[in-house]
């Protein structure tokens, strides 16, 4: 009898299923985003104004991201957003397609330096989104007098009994331990490179390093009380922040003085996307000066958006979301890896995770 | 005569084989097609070159089974070694406990009443039927940090004040024994069921202990059954991904995460194909190791489910 | 004496087991009816997670999935499974090895190297063909493919357990093959089809591995959302759709007592 009826139902809701799969086929966009980056009144109001349906999908770090769309992702999402440093190689593999800038009449209200930046040179292929910070966030109450510095992560004397985690995509953690070796987040030599992957495995191996993990779930973590000390991004810190207020009034995020990351995610269209002119279509309409605004003051990230400018919220004109001068000095790029660079990289962090 | 019998039988053996290929070659088209090409396209991209960005390309080399024992750029380094030790031993110690715990629990059902017995199976199998994603997640909520086991850990001096008993080898170790705990019962089960006790009672008499008694008489007669667990624990649990990927913390890579890493971080497919060929000659020298055994044992029975 | 003590270990042994096989499933099942967001302590009954959970688009939509695949695949398999079955019986008597092999092949091969070459060769499929493409038709046939084993081991077992002389009475009395297979073939087998369809189905729900790697971005099934939440930082919604995939598990295993009950 249980059979019976679970057949039954099954059959009803499969072809329910499927017929309302077949009609919703046209006018559909795939979004494959971050985590907790898209404010979903803007996903209502895309919707409405195109009549179509947007399907998101996330991800929580760059090497995730690339690792879908090598695995069939590049026919089956119209708009990804990775950072900076993934572009290049995107680029390069024929993973994503030029811009039809013509399609894109908002990418005029963009900020000078996102129009020719460094990792897209003239912006063919990508369109900024937002851009932000990763830094320490670490529970006040456990170090109340932390120092602003990578130490908190790094050095056992400063954290040796509460635990702690690091981020899980190796360029950015090496990149720490660069920033906190030679005082710039940028290692230049492979030597630098060696040393960090070095400090990297004492670090994985101290009894208090609780794993590696990735920005945004990090918080959840520091939140919770299984860590105290971890790396996360700006914008997701005070998003959360403005969620649970109580919790994270015992949470502080900072740019250590050694340096630290500073990164572009922008929007890209797949080299197959099913549905290229819904991309740019939405690539436009994000571009938007309220929009843009609307999406910043959703995320707490600062705005590539010029013309956005008079619609953001005071509280994004300030640190965390828009650093000081002095910490701007001291924020890089991740750098962009290819060939043997990228070979010889790869097999240092495998190598630490290993260990 | 005689030729028309050899003709009719002739054309009997054709509707038979014409049979035999109406029945099976379905199921066997779709294994080959969707398992062994499959299989057969990974282990070609195990021998081909890692293209700049991590994907398969021209020309073939060893290159990967180069990288796989450790042989990198920068010379050669044991990471890759410790992951193949430590699945090795988390393997072994899970499955030794599983033993541990599974024997006691597998006797003690068949000393129960005949009404009873089934329930009680179930009863050890029921958990194994819910998503192993959602045990393991049971397990990090009793784990973490602050719970009542960790703080009891904490407070016996077992772990680092602070510190959960999640994430760690430990944990990891609990769950593959969670995890693989049912497989080692049922087939002790069958083996204790079917015990002559006759033997036992023979045993009894002769040795004067009860350990020799057990040792002599009813050990040998669950081996089979044993090895039937065995197999069953210790081949997945070698190639297991899901809990040390969420217990572990990233302390505590083996050899399926080592696989499934140069995939989902995008990095290596050679690399993680060359380590599932790996994988696949251990699964296999287990099963052939487990089979001779069996066969020497004179249990004869097949092993495997 | 020392018997009795023995027993009396042997139970209280049993009892810990059953604390540590249900204690895990116990705390998702209490989390989910707790009231604050914290995984450490309990502070009060709610059912607000419940509530999130039915509201929420992308879990109906994943349940949705996890319901179409293991019926899809389970009937498919159930089809070609059972065809193998009865070859492997009907043709017992000849060397039939190599399809020995290649049926155990799915059942021995590790999960994560299941899933990867399916992955990538329905990368190169796709790439070749256009067709292929990661989703729920891709989850489907990697499904089918480990459960075909299964379905044909237990309809090949059943038939071993029949009388032959029941074949013979059959060819008497039906004419036609179309006729023996519905009249005689089918009703005889029929536990074992139940059963046989019974675990492809669990099999499905079960798998995470494999799914996870032929999965497209539209065919996320539960344990798919389920780790990609796990991922993301724990939400107590987690809890609440676990308790219901674990309350459809202790629902099915008092059924299939009461199944068995009937039988004995």
């Amino acid at each position: 009898m249980l059979y019976r009826n679970r057949i039954a139902a099954g059959i009803t809701l499969a072809s329910v299923l499927f017929t309302g799969a077949a009609q919703a086929e046209e006018g559909k966009l795939y979004l494959f985003n971050w985590t907790e980056y898209m404010d979903p009144e803007i996903i209502e109001a895309f919707e409405e104004r195109y009549d179509v349906e947007v399907v998101t999908n996330y991800f929580n770090s760059n090497p995730e991201m690339i690792a879908k769309l090598n695995a069939g992702g590049t026919s089956q999402y119209d708009i990804v957003v990775p950072s900076n440093y993934y572009i290049p190689r995107m680029i390069e593999t024929g993973l994503v397609q030029k811009l039809d800038r013509a399609l894109i009449p908002n990418f005029d209200n963009l900020m000078d330096q996102f129009k020719d930046p460094s990792f897209d040179p003239g912006a063919e292929y990508s369109a900024a989104y937002q851009w932000g910070t990763t830094g320490i966030v670490y529970n006040t109450e456990t170090f109340p007098e932390a120092p602003k510095s990578w130490s908190l992560l790094f050095d056992p004397e400063v954290n040796g009994d509460y635990p702690f985690s690091m981020i899980q995509d190796g360029q950015v953690a090496t990149g720490s331990a660069c920033a906190y070796l030679v005082g710039n987040f940028q290692c230049s030599s492979l030597d630098d490179l060696k040393q960090a992957a070095r400090l990297l495995i004492e670090t994985k191996n101290r009894d208090n390093f609780s794993g590696f993990t990735d920005g945004t779930p990090t918080l959840q973590q520091l939140a919770r009380g299984v860590t105290h000390v971890g790396m996360s991004f700006n914008g997701d810190y005070l998003y959360f922040k403005d969620e649970d207020p109580e919790t994270f009034e015992h949470l502080a995020f900072i740019i250590p003085d050694e340096g630290a990351e500073m990164w572009v995610d922008s929007m890209v269209i797949p080299v197959d996307a099913p549905n290229p002119e819904l991309a740019h279509k939405f690539i436009d309409f994000i571009l938007d000066a309220e929009i843009g605004a609307q999406l910043s003051n959703y995320n707490y990230y600062a705005s590539p958006n010029e013309a956005a400018r008079p619609y953001l919220d005071e509280v994004l004109t300030q640190p965390p979301t828009q650093p000081t001068e002095d910490d701007m000095e001291r924020l890089r790029f991740t750098p962009s890896l290819s060939g043997q660079q990228l070979q010889t990289f790869q097999q240092l962090w495998s190598e630490v995770k290993a260990r | 005569m005689n030729d028309t019998a050899v003709l009719g039988r002739s054309r009997a053996m054709v509707t038979e084989t014409r049979h035999l290929l109406f029945t099976v070659s379905p199921g066997a088209a779709w294994i080959i097609l969707f398992l062994v090409l499959p299989s057969a396209y990974l282990m070609g991209v195990a021998f081909m070159t890692n293209g700049p960005y991590g994907l398969p390309e021209m020309p073939l080399s060893l290159e990967s089974f180069r990288q796989l024992a450790g042989f990198g750029f920068l010379g050669w380094s044991p990471g890759n070694l410790y992951t193949l030790l430590r699945s090795l031993w988390q393997t072994v110690v899970a499955t030794g406990l599983v033993v541990v715990v599974a024997y006691p629990i597998a006797y003690y059902i068949t000393t129960c009443r005949a009404r009873w017995r089934p329930i009680m199976l179930l009863l050890v199998v029921v958990p194994s039927w819910t998503n192993q994603v959602i045990r393991t997640f049971g397990w990090m909520n009793l784990l973490a940090p602050g719970t009542p086991l960790s703080a009891a850990a904490e407070t016996l001096g077992l772990i680092a004040p602070n510190m959960g008993l999640y994430p760690s080898n430990f944990a990891v170790t609990l769950g593959l024994v969670y995890n693989f705990l049912p497989f080692m019962v049922l087939p002790l089960y069958a083996a204790f069921e079917k015990l002559d006790t006759a033997q036992v009672e023979a045993a009894q008499d002769l040795y004067a202990t009860p350990i020799k008694a057990f040792w002599h008489a009813v050990f040998p007669q669950t081996l089979p059954g044993l090895l039937a667990g065995v197999v069953l624990v210790a081949i997945p649990a070698f190639g297991m991904y899901v809990i040390p990927e969420l217990l572990g913390g990233g302390k505590a890579l083996m050899l399926g995460n080592l696989v499934a890493n140069q995939f989902s971080g995008g990095s290596n497919w050679p690399l993680g194909a060359a380590g599932a060929i790996l994988m696949l000659l251990a699964t296999f020298a287990g099963l052939y190791a487990m089979r001779r055994i069996g066969k020497r044992l004179g249990g004869g029975e097949e092993v495997v489910i | 004496m020392r018997k009795r003590t023995l027993k009396r270990g042997l139970t209280g042994f049993w009892w810990l087991t059953l604390v540590f096989l249900y204690l895990p499933l116990a705390v998702v099942v209490m989390f989910s009816f707790n009231a604050a967001n914290s995984a450490a302590s309990m502070t009060g009954f709610s059912l607000r997670w419940y509530h999130q959970l039915f509201a929420n688009d992308q879990i109906m939509s994943a349940f949705g999935n996890t319901l179409v695949l293991a019926l899809a695949s389970s009937l498919i398999a159930l089809a070609i499974g059972c065809l193998i079955g009865y070859g492997m019986y009907r043709h017992r008597h000849r060397k039939l090895g190599w399809l020995i092999v290649l049926i155990y092949l799915p059942i021995v091969l590790p999960d994560i190297v299941f899933g990867i070459s399916e992955m990538a060769f329905f990368v190169k499929l796709h790439e070749l063909t256009g067709w292929f493409k990661p989703g729920l038709g891709t989850m489907i046939i990697a499904h089918v493919t480990f459960q075909i084993p299964f379905v044909a081991l237990i309809v090949y077992s059943r038939f071993v357990g029949l009388d032959p002389t029941l074949f013979e009475a059959a060819k008497d009395l039906y004419a036609t093959p179309i006729k023996r297979v519905v009249h005689f073939m089918l009703p005889t087998i029929k536990p074992a089809l139940i059963s046989a369809f019974f675990l492809s189905f669990t099999l499905s729900v079960d798998d995470f591995v494999i799914s996870f790697f032929t999965s497209g971005p539209e065919s996320a099934t539960l344990p798919i959302y389920i780790w990609g939440a796990i991922k993301k930082g724990v939400s107590p919604e987690i809890n609440a759709i676990a308790t219901l995939m674990i309350a459809a598990v202790a629902l099915a295993a008092v059924a299939s007592l009461a199944i068995n009950r009937r039988k004995a």
